[in-house]
């Protein structure tokens, strides 16, 4: 197992073990621990598995169990972003395989970044949400759980798929994959009537920063993909998690812990989306300086959606609260001192 | 000459289950493409790959004809465009098998993108449960056949994992829970 893939698998399990024990509703906790057990082994799976083509048909198996667990979107809308994503990608793999022309290598890149894109849920290929579905039926899950373990195997197996000139292809496409979502994703947490949407569209600006970091090839930019994973996996999950009650309930809170965790969640200092950032833009910097200042203006459009998801939370007291701080403190830890997350992912 | 025609099978089975909404239909058209991959199968690795696709086939179409709307239903009023797409589809992966690409297996290339391709368009396109699971035990057989295209010889583990699949998603009964 790649060493990224196993630091996302631990995340996600820390992820999970965080909302078992800060989950609003009691009754949902046992459903926590077992279906999201069964999806954090999926995403495990995923990535230890010995070949590509039976990650992905781990991804699909995945993909129609999360489908038949239940929900309230119908039972094609869940099960077609997996499955999309699987075609997407067997076919990016396939074209990487067979002997023709340079355009079959570039075909390949097109496919493993479309298939990407479906698998996680982000631009062109958003799951639609539904406020009262279930945490572990939502496409959360798929955007801040199988996701990342996904993203980290698509992208090494892509770097021995594609010869170089399509993997420079490929990591053009992911950056100009992750500023339309950065776009579209901050606009959208912003703009959009419905609170449920909002943190969806919220995860899904988060990945245009991964998506960004990914397509650098500097290792400044790697590190930058994997400390924003952390952010989504360890901060916006569990930030989104004790909202939701609020927001079924559509009820407001304006307390100045609103603001810190809306500081939180736009990645500002000294939280670890600040970090994750400051790497991006290093990176960028690197590669092609006026990248940076579209990234660095794309980071600004964060503000008013994050001010927004923060007074989303409500008026949270006891277990809820404890956890709020929790989030907050490991977030500020990891932002003041990443270098432990970066050994753990060889990087 | 035998890999052509078990192509040809492949992707009038695939075909099958893009044109038909009935468990009849859409069991014989698992049960057909996967005869076809499983010929395939055969020479790209071996015996075991090539029972693990026939099986998962034949065990996909028992499962098929347990629920879905009785019937055929094979061509249904308004599944012009269906059969276009079929059409095309096979066009389009038979010119990208035989005359972009290169070295041998062009029938193992133009089933492996045909059934992907067509599988993924039924995903996209149905809505009811049969449909979407018949469509996914054929991407997961198609996923395998293309492990096949590789430089060194295949191992029979995907062409297992997919039979699994292609068997246990036919079986599946969704239900529909409320939100906790």
């Amino acid at each position: 197992m790649q060493p990224e893939a196993v630091e996302l698998v631990v995340l996600a399990a820390a992820a999970l073990a965080f909302a078992v024990v800060f989950s609003p509703a009691a009754a949902s906790r046992r459903e926590l621990l077992g279906k999201g057990g069964a999806g954090v082994l999926g995403a495990a799976a995923i990535a230890a598995v010995p070949t590509f083509d039976l990650a992905l048909l781990v991804l699909l198996a995945l993909g129609v169990l999360h489908s038949v667990i239940g929900g309230k979107r119908s039972l094609a809308i869940r099960l077609r972003g997996p499955l999309v994503a699987v075609a997407l990608l067997g076919l990016g793999a396939f074209f990487a395989r067979v002997q023709g022309p340079d355009a079959m290598e570039r075909f390949a890149a097109v496919g493993l970044v479309a298939g990407l894109a479906a698998g996680v849920g982000v631009l062109p290929y958003l799951h639609p949400i539904d406020p009262d579905e279930p945490l572990v039926s939502s496409p959360v899950a798929w955007l801040a759980v199988v996701g990342p373990v996904l993203a980290a195997v698509v992208v090494q197996r892509a770097q021995s798929l594609l010869l170089v000139d399509a993997a420079g292809a490929f990591g053009a496409m992911l950056i100009g994959l992750g500023l339309i979502n950065v776009a579209w994703g901050s606009a959208g947490a912003w703009l959009t009537e419905s609170e449920a949407a909002a943190w969806r569209y919220s995860f899904v600006a988060d990945w245009g920063l991964v998506l960004c970091g990914m397509g650098l090839i500097v290792a400044d930019g790697q590190r930058a993909a994997i400390v924003m994973l952390f952010s989504i996996v360890l901060g916006r999950l569990p930030l989104y998690l004790l909202s939701r009650t609020a927001v079924r309930d559509k009820s407001v809170s304006g307390r100045p812990v609103s603001l810190v965790v809306a500081a939180a969640l736009a990645g500002s200092a000294p939280f670890a989306g600040f970090a994750a950032r400051l790497l991006l833009l290093r990176a960028a910097t690197q590669l092609f300086w006026p990248l940076a200042i579209v990234l660095a203006a794309g980071m600004l459009m964060w503000l008013p959606g994050s001010l927004r998801l923060g007074r989303s939370l409500g008026l949270l007291k006891g277990r809820q609260a404890v956890g709020i701080a929790l989030v907050l403190a490991v977030n500020v830890a990891a932002g003041l001192y990443p270098l432990p997350l970066l050994l753990a992912a060889h990087l | 000459m035998v890999d052509a025609v078990a192509a040809f099978v492949a992707w009038l089975g695939a075909s099958v289950v893009v044109l038909a909404d009935g468990r009849r239909g859409l069991a014989l058209g698992a049960a057909i493409s996967a005869a076809g991959m499983a010929v395939l199968a055969l020479d790209v690795a071996g015996p075991v790959a090539a029972g693990s696709i026939a099986l998962g086939g034949v065990v996909a179409a028992t499962g098929r004809l347990r629920s879905g709307r009785a019937g055929w239903h094979v061509m249904p009023a308004g599944s012009t465009p269906r059969l276009v797409l079929c059409i095309a589809v096979a066009l389009v992966a038979l010119w990208i098998a035989a005359a972009l690409t290169t070295g041998p297996g062009v029938s193992l290339r133009f089933t492996a993108m045909v059934v992907i391709g067509l599988s993924g368009a039924r995903v996209l396109g149905a809505d009811e449960a049969p449909a979407l699971f018949s469509a996914t035990g054929l991407l997961a057989l198609a996923i395998a056949l293309a492990a096949g295209t590789g430089q060194p010889p295949a191992a029979p583990w995907p062409f297992l994992a997919a039979a699994i699949i292609a068997g246990g998603v036919s079986w599946i009964t969704p239900r529909i829970v409320r939100a906790a």
